[in-house]
């Protein structure tokens, strides 16, 4: 009878579902308009939104699971549906476990939808690993079905629902990594991801598509979903209310921190682990900046190439009267430099960069021709366009990546402060790039 | 009495500081169609929660067929259908799909035709049931209550809301139920429709059983005596009917008289001889016995004073 009850109810969940235009609209319709709109702002990624896909997926997921269903369950209950289950024998296994699996197969559907639109319009292909994918489905649906389930048990009414899965969903999408990308977030935001499962679910869904494990790595990921959904789906169950007239329990409290521990376990190991840092931007990140982006760049305030801070000496014949043989060294050095070579392009340019400014900051006697010999080699080395994007991308995340704070192996020691060095090679890119723009004289 | 259906010993339920329940023991014999009364707020929907396990008693026990309702609750559930005030379904939900889900839940079920048959909802089996009108829906809702082929049923104030042409609809198809040997037990306002339909009442009041009996029975118990209402042309005075033989009390309302009578017979004949003699004409004449409205009355309002 369970089995029976079971399946029954699950195919007229479903089937009322697909009766329901308000359903629809929420249930696919929205998904598939976040597909076009982050289509419109990453479209030149190359393949474009392939970065942006398990942000897709996971708003569907948290949007079908923190509102769709709760609302759902709590309309049913506030009808008196749910007290009327109640009088069924051993209903409620069967009809919760149902309701879980009706919203798990139409997020999926609606996961799918966003896959075959993105790849239609946008050319975004299909994960390369999909039961990689797939995985990361099922735990991020997991973690928060169980979510969905605290919050119908603990709201009283349908505008209940949409208060507390604002409080979920706000956050995840603002600074857990997952509306907004984690590498676009200020340090103290990363740190804050942690303790959130939106950047999780977002890693385990991308290792489907790169076949990347993420900062955390796949396991680490997979296991912290599954803490926090199993934590959420304890406490949704034990609040489980069928009667609108009752109120949730006393212990209600106890059973939301038991909820919680999970996020502060999993956001306290990322913390000590370090890998709340900014992960690495993907190799073609930069590449997705858009030209207004990158014309946005404000190259106002900088200090003169000739002044104490970040100087630049004259370009060639100019006046070459001071190029000694240190120069032409250091010019022969960095082309096999191996920090310049790095396969991350963007990280490569900065690397470089940071050349100049460690021997600006180490007062130098040549900091300006070492300046120099390091825009040539940057000229040099890179095609105008690529060179232009990541120093756009260096400039508008300036905590992101590394920095080097000594280079003996060219001849520029020193022992600097890594946000000074930052904070400098900044300027040093913008002197760059305005050139390269015709924003600043040479 | 006969086997016994459904026991309840000492029931008591408690909402913070109000008493629900205080209290409450009753029996309902097999096949016996029960009924609830009492003034909104007396703990009839309470009393009826509890035997369907919808709330947990503070203390007391219930016993459905012999077996307790809290310990084996699944078995219970297996036997009693039951139809809740305020219970509705989604609005894209059908008839067929209504009956059709609650059916699969249990291991000897009706089919949702013969239910929708039985039922009259033949012509809106495939509506949705936000099309469905009151009295649909609560045909509906019945046709749920009798999908396991139950041996007790519960029914809270499954007419409520009803116009009349329905209300007597939905009484044809309770009282249709006790041919088949069922237990009906239901709790209603309408004091009439639990005189037509019930083997026997039980009155609440305040969350204390304070009658318990055949509607016969308890209106043949009455304090009230039998009222004769006349109306003639010209009227008769006071003196005339102050003479009246076993009258016991009266009033005049400004066209009618209101006579009480411990001897509906004697005062008739008499009042029949007077008007004769007095060549006035009968305009209107009417007996009046004690209803269950009347008992409702007057033991609810013996409660009323009898409490702090």
């Amino acid at each position: 009878m369970i089995l029976r009850g079971y399946l029954y109810h699950l195919q007229l969940g479903l089937r009322l579902n697909f009766a329901s235009k308000q359903a629809l609209v929420y249930g696919f319709a929205v998904p598939l308009f976040f597909v076009v709109a982050f289509g419109a702002v990453f479209r030149s990624g190359t393949p474009p939104l392939l970065h942006q896909m398990s942000q897709l997926v996971t708003i569907s997921i948290l949007g079908g699971a923190c509102f769709g269903m709760p609302t759902a369950m709590v309309a049913e209950r506030e009808r008196g549906l749910w007290r009327r289950f109640r009088l069924l024998p051993r209903a409620t296994v069967p009809i919760v476990a149902s309701t879980l699996t009706a919203r798990f197969v139409l997020i999926a559907a609606a996961a799918v939808l966003q896959l075959v639109l993105a790849r239609l319009v946008y050319g975004t292909p299909f994960p390369q690993y999909p039961a990689l994918f797939a995985a990361g489905y099922a735990f991020a649906a997991f973690a928060f079905l169980g979510l969905g389930l605290l919050v119908a048990a603990l709201a009283n009414d349908v505008p209940a629902v949409q208060a507390l899965g604002q409080c979920v969903f706000l956050p995840l999408i603002m600074i857990g990594g997952v509306g907004v990308p984690l590498a676009a977030l200020p340090s103290w935001a990363r740190a804050v991801a942690g303790f959130l499962p939106g950047r999780y679910s977002v890693e385990a869904i991308q290792a489907g598509y790169t076949g990347d494990d993420g900062q955390h790595g796949l396991i680490l990921n997979l296991a912290a979903l599954l803490a926090i959904g199993a934590a959420a789906g304890l406490a949704g169950a034990r609040l489980f209310r069928w009667d609108p007239g009752h109120r949730p329990s006393q212990n209600a409290r106890v059973w939301i921190l038991v909820a919680l521990l999970p996020w502060v376990a999993v956001g306290a190991a990322a913390l000590a682990g370090g890998q709340w840092r900014a992960p690495a931007a993907p190799a073609d990140a930069a590449a997705e900046l858009s030209a207004a982006q990158i014309d946005s760049i404000d190259y106002r305030g900088l200090p003169p190439d000739e002044s104490t801070v970040t100087p630049v000496a004259p370009p060639p014949g100019v006046d070459d009267s001071a190029q000694p043989a240190r120069l032409a060294a250091l010019a022969k050095g960095l082309e096999t430099w191996r920090p310049g070579h790095v396969p991350d392009r963007t990280q490569a340019i900065r690397n470089l960069l940071c050349v100049a400014t460690v021997a600006d900051l180490n007062e130098d006697p040549l900091e300006g021709s070492i300046a120099r010999t390091v825009f040539m080699h940057l000229f040099g080395h890179f095609k105008e366009q690529e060179l232009t994007q990541s120093l756009a991308w260096i400039i508008l995340h300036p905590d992101e990546g590394w920095v080097l704070t000594n280079i003996p192996e060219l001849g520029i020691p020193g022992d600097m402060d890594q946000k000074i060095v930052r904070d400098r090679s900044i300027l040093y890119a913008k002197k760059v790039l305005g050139r390269i723009r015709g924003r600043l004289p040479d | 009495m006969a086997e016994v259906a459904l026991s309840i010993r000492e029931l008591a339920k408690r909402y913070g500081s109000v008493e629900a329940v205080r209290g409450i023991s009753l029996d309902v014999a097999v096949g016996e169609i029960f009924g609830l009364i009492g003034p909104n707020g007396a703990g009839k929907s309470t009393t009826l929660e509890c035997v369907l396990g919808l709330c947990t008693p503070d203390s007391g026990s219930i016993l459905v067929r012999g077996m307790d309702v809290r310990e084996r609750a699944s078995d219970v559930k297996a036997i009693v259908g039951a139809q809740l005030q305020a219970s509705g379904l989604p609005d894209a939900m059908t008839p067929r799909q209504a009956l059709g889900l609650c059916a699969s839940f249990y291991r000897r079920a009706a089919s949702p035709d013969e239910l929708i048959g039985r039922f009259r909802l033949g012509d809106k089996a495939d509506a949705r049931y936000a099309s469905l009108s009151g009295g649909q829906r609560q045909r509906l809702a019945l046709a749920m209550a009798f999908v396991n082929e139950p041996e007790v049923v519960v029914l809270d104030e499954p007419t409520a809301g009803l116009d009349p042409h329905a209300r007597r609809d939905l009484h044809e198809l309770i009282a249709a139920q006790r041919s088949a040997g069922r237990t009906i037990v239901f709790s209603t306002h309408f004091l009439e429709e639990a005189r037509s339909l019930c083997d026997r009442v039980a009155l609440i009041d305040r969350g204390v059983l304070i009658a318990l009996d055949a509607p016969e029975a308890m209106i043949a118990r009455s304090a009230s005596p039998p009222r004769i209402e006349v109306r003639t042309r010209p009227g008769l005075g006071e003196t005339d009917i102050a003479g009246l033989p076993a009258v016991a009390g009266f009033s005049f309302d400004g066209s009618a008289w209101r006579i009480g009578t411990t001897a509906v017979n004697r005062t008739v004949t008499a009042l029949a001889a007077l008007v004769e003699s007095r060549g006035a004409e009968l305009q209107d004449l009417q007996i009046h016995r004690p209803t269950l409205d009347d008992v409702f009355h007057e033991l609810t309002a013996a409660g009323a004073r009898r409490a702090p």
